[in-house]
């Protein structure tokens, strides 16, 4: 006999989430790193930073640190995002 | 319990996508090999098992239990029951299940941190009133364990919940370094009978009667033992170095710790007339550490030049959940610590009450 099961799994789609339009190039731009202030960080972010500036052209690198480190970034850093060409963060440990 | 009726038998109530399987067989191997579990079998979820839990909570499917505060995530009661279900639940269990899920959605309980989190916890939950007698929930013999049926499907149902609508899988948004076996199922009910003292939800600012479920992002329980003392303050003691002990090797940073008390140590304490007020402000002077005391134990290069600071286990005696369970006899003890000090907060809900309502205007 044939059973009939139904999916456990979360089918409504989010609406208004999309991503950032993508830069043709980084050169001359803006780019904000948020970080989690995690030990780890320091040294990915700071060659992160090298990166983009000696390889990439980017004017600026703004750095961000969040208070709570496994909560979202602040209203005001996301805010002052916004000035921003680009952003680097993620999970970091 | 009766069949649910549905208008049209041809068109089902629910709006989940369905399979058809051959058999049981084909059913568990549908969902492990979709990652739908926790390595375990489940029950399938069936319509008629499905709408029988909502029937007996009086929940439509598309009632939105909350929204994910992070990633937005829409929680409906039609897929936690579908979860619940899976995890083994009858319908008296899904209303304890669903306002643990309300509970576990509020801001202050941080959810996506701490399912997501490399420090590997679980969601803690506590039941208290009425309904643990209604559902066979125990607080006794072998409490945190295979206690009960009740106890363990309703913690495993907040488990297959938080895989299969957070996708909180191993290696996917949950990043845990270790995880433990409360990550499985993790639920007690306060053994009330058995004490004089306030239910916890009482004691968090619940009416007296009502049911109601506590949920806290906890770590693994550690067991502490003391039988050969009749003095209340050196049972507390024994806790108090557990929880020392957990801010050296964990975390220094204060918050919600929960602490279990089986009747032979409960009896000793409350024969001296102390409250759970009285434990949590006698734990909260005693368990506290000075960051020098992480030198002890291979953190001197976080002693940094604060070695006189002094951490508490607790933010304040509020923020000890204070829990009478565990097996008539034996001098043991729980303590179980939070995940990261207080950024998450324990978060307790009414079952069978709406906690967004907006009060009566008049």
């Amino acid at each position: 006999m044939t059973l009939r099961v139904f999916d456990p799994t979360n089918e409504m789609k989010l609406a208004g989430i999309r991503p950032a339009p993508r830069l043709a190039s980084l050169e001359g731009k803006t780019v904000g790193i948020i970080t989690n202030g995690k030990e780890g960080t320091k040294p990915y972010f700071t060659l992160v930073d090298r990166m983009l500036r000696e390889d990439l052209g980017v004017a600026d690198v703004v750095w961000r640190q969040k208070k709570n480190y496994s909560a979202p970034a602040e209203a005001a850093i996301i805010d002052e995002a916004r000035e921003w060409h680009a952003a680097v963060t993620g999970v970091g440990d | 319990m009766s069949d649910v009726v549905h208008a049209d038998p041809a068109k089902p109530v629910l709006n989940s996508k369905v399979y058809d399987v051959a058999d049981f067989a084909a059913a568990q191997e549908l969902f492990h090999s979709n990652g739908w579990t926790d390595g375990l079998p489940v029950v399938p979820p069936t319509e008629k098992a499905v709408a029988e839990c909502l029937d007996w909570a009086l929940m439509p499917p598309d009632q939105l239990i909350g929204i994910e505060p992070v990633r937005a995530q829409p929680i409906t009661a039609e897929k936690l029951a579908i979860n619940a279900v899976m995890a083994g639940c009858l319908p008296m269990h899904f209303p304890v299940v669903a306002t643990a899920w309300q509970a576990m959605l509020k801001d202050e309980f941080l959810l996506h941190g701490i399912s997501s989190s490399t420090g590997g916890c679980a969601v803690l939950v506590i039941i208290n009133g009425p309904i643990r007698l209604e559902i066979g929930a125990s607080g006794t013999f072998n409490a945190l364990g295979n206690s009960d049926r009740a106890t363990s499907v309703i913690g495993r149902a907040i488990r297959l919940g938080l895989i299969n609508l957070m996708d909180v899988r191993p290696g996917g948004i949950d990043r845990s370094t270790f995880g433990h076996p409360g990550k499985f199922s993790y639920c007690v009910a306060e053994d009330e009978e058995g004490t004089n003292w306030l239910p916890l939800a009482a004691t968090r600012g619940m009416p007296d009667g009502v049911s109601a479920v506590t949920v806290m992002a906890a770590l693994s329980p550690r067991q502490i033992m003391n039988e050969w003392t009749t003095d209340p303050k050196e049972i507390l003691e024994t806790f108090a170095a557990e929880m020392r002990a957990n801010q050296l090797h964990y975390s220094i940073y204060g918050g919600n710790y929960a602490i279990l008390i089986p009747k032979q140590l409960r009896d000793i304490i409350e024969a001296v007339g102390w409250s759970k007020r009285d434990v949590a402000e006698f734990l909260y002077e005693r368990a506290r550490v000075k960051r020098k005391d992480w030198a002890n134990v291979g953190k001197a290069a976080i002693v940094r030049d604060r070695p006189e600071k002094v951490h508490t286990a607790l933010e304040s005696p509020d923020h000890l959940l204070v829990v009478a369970a565990g097996g008539p006899a034996g001098g043991f003890g729980a303590v179980i610590p939070p995940w990261m000090g207080s950024k998450t907060k324990a978060v307790t809900a009414a079952i069978g009450a709406c906690v967004d309502c907006e009060p009566p205007k008049d």
